[in-house]
């Protein structure tokens, strides 16, 4: 009969379906109901954007786990100073030629001994244009950068291919003995040493390297490092939900205080959030915006409220700008009319904090208030200082952002502390996306205001003026130049000690706060929080977890 | 009746080669720089974006940039992402993870959903109609953004946290076919209020008709008019929503597979249209079409199950 088909058939569909539905997901792990002992550490990250690999990991999620797997020469102590970690000396006399020694004892997680053929292999790698590695400009400080990187000869959007490069190595390096190499570099950098703690810098082991002089596929997906924690299995990206890693027993510094660590991917920070709050996540380095109220609340001693090494900016053309962008003293009465600290409470919560120097307060060189009145909110005297230098002729202020980054509220709110203290029309223009308005400035046509943020590269103040105020600098949107500081930024550069660097770059920094051509306005913060199943959770200057001393509790 | 498949199948082919060719072009479309968007709010090397821009053809004209994209398919390779991962690679686990899930919200939708039309229909004006009613404006109202989040509060958290008892995870698969139930049943919420609307009203309709009342003069037991005339006859509109509704389960799972962390292809369509994955957009839409071109074939071909008077031949 009819019916009764018609009922098999439907039965037999939903049957189907919930076969199907059961096998799903059945090649994951299942949740441990064992002792918290067997259950690893299990931080909360998105999805890394490349293989694991350190010179092509730039952003926070791959070096998250980049750094548990590998070390550098360097790292950072509490002061945030650079301190040897496999490196026995790195010296120089006139800051050009640098000797590296390294120490003995460190180890790839396959045991094979780490030589200094092994940063000298990885770094050329790294520098090399056509392997498309993201932490290559790092190298631009070594001789020999250009060039294995040619110009293309029109421009990243036109139809010419860049010209195969005349070297596959870095004429700058070389390897004195196993455990001895050499750097020179294209001009005399004191802060050298500084940049080696980054990923960026990492060696990489004999084993990851084809016949054809590449990194393997299979390295890519299950890197050897020589960190305290290594690949517990391949990790298929795009496909795994977790990356999971076991502690490296032959560890030369010491075994790390928990056995197994398993990074969980998320895409949604609220989702990660509920996961914590009900124990199935332990540590996240970034909170929700809008769950940090309740977060300090909930997790009381757990929660961790710490600078991180971004800073916020509004950013004026001083060359072809309008007439408020190019007038320095217009640019400090916009600056003194921004609450700030009411924007970084409000806005955004606590996730940021009001700026008070160029030098974000996570690298050494850093001096609280050194902005002093610019970054003082004085609406009175803001207005003022307007009106004494022409800005009763100006109708409007621009002030442009991307609107891809969440930046329309704060950007209303700035734009609102202008009209109302300044009594002058703000105009905020969105931009579709942040790769749109970097477009526009690099032509020079956003005559206004513009939104801009820096995260830095390596912990050294050089980095917060270099790239951004010196004359050419690779973000200087603002097209700013000043003979003064140029030349302050090369006396730090050739410095003979760390400290006397600092004396240098901070009269720099001087300068370029008294010329504002950016305007600080805030400093990101790092909000996080951590389960009762942890203990004795630090978080470097680069945002990553110092999983070595994590402990259970 | 396979002669009626086949002629159907093969309609698929123009409509699958039109819809990538539209999809790849919208794509294209779209402002910034892809490249230049890995970056983040970090500026990447601008020697570095020329290299990835020639190695992407990004440089070459729509149609150019097209035929690169539609020969490596016919050669069975779907490209690679920006981010270098091969797209067949993850393709496959992506598209099972959110079948999975809309096979869940069908199946609740079908079961909640016919029953409470049916119970609605038979309670015809009382309380239990009214109630249910209320409840399917309820479900109608409120978004998936804000059920998604309180069930996952409620049911993953609290419950947890309160009585101990962990059933239901709060996001992620690693729990099997358990991850699926609690995000199942937010995506089914909305269908499910359409779908007991539209079984009460066509039960309704059934069973004020010339044959029901017929069956019952007949002295034919109620069970058996409900199953054989009622239902049957009531069914018709019901599976055509269901089928249509597939399809859109599969693509439109965006909220719901970020709120609980599902890697599916809602999430992913998201991402890529965002990072401008032409390659991964047309893959991903490609199987979206599919899906409804299957889906609408099988509820044609259910009709003749259910209505002996249609035939294909």
């Amino acid at each position: 009969m009819r019916v009764t088909r018609g009922v098999k058939l439907a039965a037999g569909t939903a049957l189907l379906a919930l076969a199907v539905a059961a096998c799903g997901g059945g090649g994951g792990d299942s949740k441990e109901s064992g002792s918290a002992g067997a259950q690893p550490v299990r931080v909360q990250i998105a999805e890394p954007q490349n293989d694991l690999i350190p010179g092509n990991t730039a952003e926070t999620s791959g070096s998250e786990v980049v750094s548990a797997l590998f070390i550098g020469l360097m790292s950072y102590d509490d002061n945030k100073k650079p301190v040897n970690r496999i490196a026995e000396s790195i010296e120089s006399t006139d800051q050009v030629n640098w000797t590296i020694k390294i120490k003995d004892g460190y180890t790839w997680h396959d045991g094979t001994p780490v030589t200094a053929q092994n940063f000298v292999d990885a770094w050329n790698f790294t520098a090399y244009g056509p392997n498309l590695q993201q932490n290559n400009y790092f190298y631009s400080v070594v001789k020999g950068y250009d060039e294995m990187n040619p110009a293309d000869p029109d421009g990243e959007e036109g139809p010419k291919e860049a010209p195969e490069p005349s070297a596959k190595t870095l004429s700058g390096l070389n390897v004195v003995d196993d455990k001895t190499f050499t750097v020179e570099l294209t001009h005399p950098f004191s802060g050298f040493p500084t940049m080696l703690g980054y990923v960026a810098f990492y060696p990489l082991p004999k084993a990851a390297f084809g016949a054809d002089g590449k990194l393997t596929a299979d390295y890519g997906a299950n890197p050897i490092g020589n960190g305290p924690f290594k690949m517990s299995k391949p990790y298929k990206r795009g496909t795994d939900q977790t990356i999971d890693l076991a502690r490296n027993d032959s560890f030369k510094e010491g075994q790390a205080k928990v056995d197994a660590v398993q990074f969980k991917i998320y895409t949604d920070l609220n989702t990660a959030y509920n996961d914590l709050r009900a124990g199935n996540l332990d540590i996240m380095d970034q909170l929700p915006a809008e769950a940090i109220g309740g977060a300090k609340a909930e997790f009381g001693d757990r929660y961790i409220e710490q600078p991180s090494s971004g800073v916020g900016w509004i950013g004026f053309n001083v060359k072809t700008g309008a007439s408020y962008s190019k007038n320095p003293e217009l640019r400090k009465a916009i600056s003194m009319s921004i609450d700030r600290k009411t924007i970084t409470e409000t806005v955004f919560s606590g996730t940021r904090v009001p700026a008070d120097d160029q030098i974000s307060p996570v690298v050494a060189g850093y001096r609280k208030g050194a902005c002093g009145e610019a970054c003082t909110y004085d609406p009175a005297k803001a207005k003022e200082l307007w009106d004494a230098n022409g800005g009763k002729d100006v109708k409007t202020i621009n002030l442009n952002y991307n609107a891809d980054g969440g930046h329309k509220e704060w950007i209303e709110a700035l734009a609102n502390n202008l009209r109302t203290n300044l009594q002058v029309e703000v105009q905020a223009k969105p931009y579709e996306k942040f790769a749109d308005i970097l477009n526009d400035l690099e032509k020079g046509k956003v005559p206004g205001g513009f939104r801009m943020a820096w995260i830095m590269d390596y912990p050294s103040p050089e980095n917060y003026l270099r790239p951004i105020f010196a004359t050419g600098g690779s973000s200087n949107y603002v097209k700013y130049s000043n003979k003064e500081f140029d030349e302050l930024l090369k006396k730090g550069d050739s410095a003979a000690t760390f400290d006397e660097g600092l004396k240098y770059y901070q009269q720099a920094d001087d300068i370029a706060l008294r010329d504002l051509a950016y305007v600080p306005i805030y400093f990101y913060t790092t909000n996080g929080a951590y389960s009762t199943h942890v203990k004795n959770i630090k978080i470097d200057p680069f945002e990553h977890i110092d999983l070595f001393n994590v402990e259970r509790a | 009746m396979g002669r009626y498949v086949i002629r159907r199948l093969l309609q698929a082919i123009p409509v699958l080669l039109g819809t990538t060719f539209l999809i790849f072009a919208t794509v294209y479309a779209l402002p910034g720089d892809p490249i230049a968007a890995l970056g983040g709010d970090r500026l990447l090397d601008p020697l570095l974006v020329a290299r990835m821009r020639e190695t992407f053809h990004l440089n070459d004209p729509l149609l150019v940039q097209y035929w690169y994209y539609i020969s490596g398919v016919v050669t069975g390779d779907l490209g690679t992402t920006f981010r270098g991962v091969p797209v067949a690679s993850f393709f496959q686990h992506k598209i099972q993870v959110t079948f999975n899930l809309a096979i869940t919200a069908l199946v609740f939708e079908a079961i909640l959903g016919v029953l409470l039309g049916l119970y609605a229909a038979l309670r015809r004006g009382r309380w239990q109609d009214q109630a249910i009613l209320a409840f399917t404006l309820l479900l109608v109202s409120v978004p998936t953004l804000v059920s998604g989040f309180i069930l996952q509060l409620v049911l993953g958290v609290k419950l947890k946290l309160n009585t101990g008892i962990d059933f239901f995870p709060v996001a992620g698969i690693q729990d099997g076919w358990r991850s699926y139930l609690v995000p199942g049943l937010v995506l089914a919420g909305l269908s499910v209020a359409y779908l007991a609307r539209l079984t009460r009203t066509s039960l309704m309709e059934t069973l004020r008709a010339d044959y029901v009342r017929t069956a019952v003069a007949k002295g034919m037991p109620r069970r058996r008019v409900l199953g054989r005339h009622v239902l049957r006859n009531s069914l018709i509109p019901v599976i055509t929503y269901l089928g249509a509704d597939l399809g859109n389960l599969m693509g439109g799972a965006v909220i719901t597979e970020t709120i609980f962390n599902l890697p599916g292809v809602g999430q992913q369509l998201f991402q890529s249209v965002y990072l401008r994955e032409n390659a991964v957009v047309v893959g991903i839409v490609t199987v979206l079409v599919l899906v409804y071109i299957v889906a609408n074939l099988i509820v044609d071909l259910l009709y003749a199950v259910l209505d002996p008077r249609i035939r294909y031949d």
